[in-house]
């Protein structure tokens, strides 16, 4: 049976190549020595991680020096960020490359979600500030601030209370107009209002806390990319220092931000490779099932065979679609945002931090003292405090 | 089934499966391979760009106004050397910049082309040079002239600028204005006696996996 012979051999040949094809897996992800030491884990991932994931290292890393008040470290790693998020324009290999049906998301070169990117300008917002440049610390938190624009729902759009509240105090440190920066940031207030400015004020106080929020991938194929509420035993603050308190509350939410701008055009693209993995794969059933009854059939058997071929091939076709959602994230995120202002004589002070939970009380464990000195006027005294240090 | 038709449809499976194949070879580690070291000129748009403030802006931006403030009559018709200060440029846009760059380039240019006909104070070196000045009053340091003279030079012109930007944002792509304007103030009056601007507009789309 020379006819049967044919379609058994390709059919074999299918099987073959198929299998060949299900031997390219993917190299073990990097992972870190993990010695213990986050900035010399995240320096050695940095250098030694694949290109793609090297921003995703950087951002890691320096809010490890943030919390170690390593900041020239900070400034060096957040450069690198900022040049990497604000260069993307324009053809992109690899980026074009991860909209392919067969190839992961997460084979891009990692720039953030929007929430992450804005952490990055705001972090190197307080490093500016810190010293000594508010117009270059207000130039980031309006990139920051630009970041969030786009969304698919434009209620989301722009509405981080503290990108807008410190763009108008910047200016007003400048001695320039704030526009309506106060107001914009009330408007997007949720959880807290924050204070009329007190140009005058000397000691900035940017803080947050809480462990902010991780991605996961959900859908039948992964193919849909979620956010994990972030959490916080703290939601208000106070800061405390001889006579002067200062009670913040919490801003700015990640996890809101994160979870509420709406579909990315990625989510489509996705979307459509899961609609294609799944008809491939019922579409290979179908075709094994029928050609395996028509293949015992006499006057069938060619025929049943070459559905059986035909729905191996489909198989492959959905094994080899990756719609996977990339859930790589930046993993030492805080949950809330605040920031305050004080009045201080310059020289050494004592600050008494506190987190209060929810109904307003204190949680003693958390609470902690740092020794500060207040820069001599005119210069202002940037601080930043969070409740991890890791 | 006849003999062509069978070696068709052969091909066609063959063909299919090889093309599977490849795909699935794709997910495996992939070594991009770098760009060389590419030498430019500062005023070439690089192949890595954004829509911020670039070399080639600050060439160009600094070229004009050079150009611009020389011609000025206040500056060309001075009596005597005219001293400028260079105050801090103002940075009202969203992108960071090292402040002082664009007055240096343009003192730079402007020290270079005009010979001598305008002299820049080195105000940012005030301490090292009350340093030595000191140093020399107490004789710890030697002096060629009267280190009790007050010599430090006064500025009859300062020389600042202020950076301005708008930005646009929407599924079309990221557009950025960016103004450069450049004043020369005289000292005593607080006058404006020379301003001139440049502006720029850059635009660019990321790629849709990152929207």
């Amino acid at each position: 049976m020379p006819k049967l012979s044919t379609t058994a051999a390709w059919l074999a040949l299918a099987l073959v190549v198929g299998s060949l094809g299900g031997c390219a897996t993917p190299s073990a992800p990097y992972r870190p020595p993990w010695t213990g030491d986050p900035i010399a884990d995240g320096l050695h991932a940095v250098t030694n991680a694949p290109a793609k994931d090297k921003v995703l290292w950087q951002m890691i890393t320096s809010r490890s020096a943030m919390f170690q008040k390593d900041y020239q470290l900070a400034e060096d790693l957040l450069d690198d960020v900022l040049l990497s998020i604000e260069n993307r324009y324009g053809d992109d290999s690899d980026a074009r490359k991860s909209r392919r049906l067969f190839q992961d998301e997460a084979d891009k070169f990692f720039i953030g979600e929007p929430y992450e990117r804005v952490m990055a300008y705001y972090y190197r917002g307080i490093l500016y500030w810190m010293a000594g440049e508010p117009d270059n610390a207000r130039a980031c938190f309006r990139s920051a601030q630009l970041q969030d624009s786009d969304t698919e729902k434009n209620e989301f759009r722009n509405d981080y209370v503290l990108m807008d509240y410190l763009d108008g105090l910047a200016s007003l440190k400048l001695n320039a107009s704030t526009d309506s920066n106060y107001m914009r940031s009330t408007n997007s207030a949720r959880l807290a209002i924050p204070p009329q400015y007190r140009p005058s004020d000397n000691v900035l106080i940017f803080a947050d806390y809480g462990k902010g929020p991780t991605k996961y991938a959900a859908g039948s194929y992964g193919e849909q990319l979620k956010f994990r509420e972030g959490v916080s035993n703290a939601f208000e603050m106070k800061f405390i220092t001889g006579q002067n308190s200062l009670h913040l509350g919490p801003y700015d939410d990640l996890s809101y931000q994160a979870s509420t701008r709406g579909g990315r055009v990625m989510d489509h693209i996705l979307a459509n490779q899961a609609v294609f993995k799944s008809t491939t794969d019922a579409a290979g059933d179908a075709a094994l099932m029928s050609g395996m009854v028509l293949a015992h059939g006499r006057n069938t058997q060619e025929v049943g065979l070459g559905l059986v071929a035909a729905g191996l091939v489909s198989k492959i076709f959905s094994a080899a679609a990756t719609p996977g959602a990339d859930t790589r994230d930046w993993d030492n995120l805080p949950q809330y945002l605040t920031f305050g202002t004080m009045s201080l004589p310059p020289g050494p002070h004592v600050l008494t931090i506190q987190y209060l939970d929810s109904n307003g009380a204190e949680i003693p464990s958390m609470t902690r003292t740092e020794n500060i000195y207040v820069n001599p006027l005119p210069n202002d005294t940037v601080l930043y405090f969070s409740d991890t240090k890791s | 089934m006849n003999k062509s038709k069978a070696r068709m449809t052969f091909q066609a499976a063959a063909l299919l499966v090889v093309v599977t194949f490849a795909a699935g070879c794709a997910s495996g580690v992939r070594n991009p391979s770098g760009v060389p070291v590419t030498e430019m000129q500062a005023d070439e748009r690089g192949f890595v760009a954004g829509t911020g403030i670039e070399s080639q802006d600050l060439v160009s931006v600094t070229d004009k106004m050079a150009r611009s403030l020389v011609n000025t009559p206040e500056i060309s018709q001075f009596p005597g050397t005219p001293r400028i200060a260079l105050d801090p440029v103002i940075n009202n846009t969203r992108f960071p910049i090292q402040q002082d760059i664009f007055l240096t380039r343009l003192r730079s240019l402007l020290n270079s082309r005009t010979q001598g006909k305008m002299r820049f104070l080195a105000r940012e070196r005030m301490d090292a040079l009350r340093e030595e000045r000191d140093m020399k009053r107490s004789g710890e340091y030697t002096s060629s002239s009267d280190p009790n003279i007050q010599e430090f030079k006064g500025a009859d012109f300062f020389l600042t600028g202020k950076l301005d930007g708008q930005t646009t944002r929407t599924s079309a792509g990221t557009s950025d204005y960016v103004l450069y304007s450049f004043q020369l103030i005289d000292a005593r009056t607080s006058e404006i006696i020379w301003e001139d601007f440049s502006e720029l507009k850059k635009q660019g789309l990321e790629d849709a996996s990152y929207r």
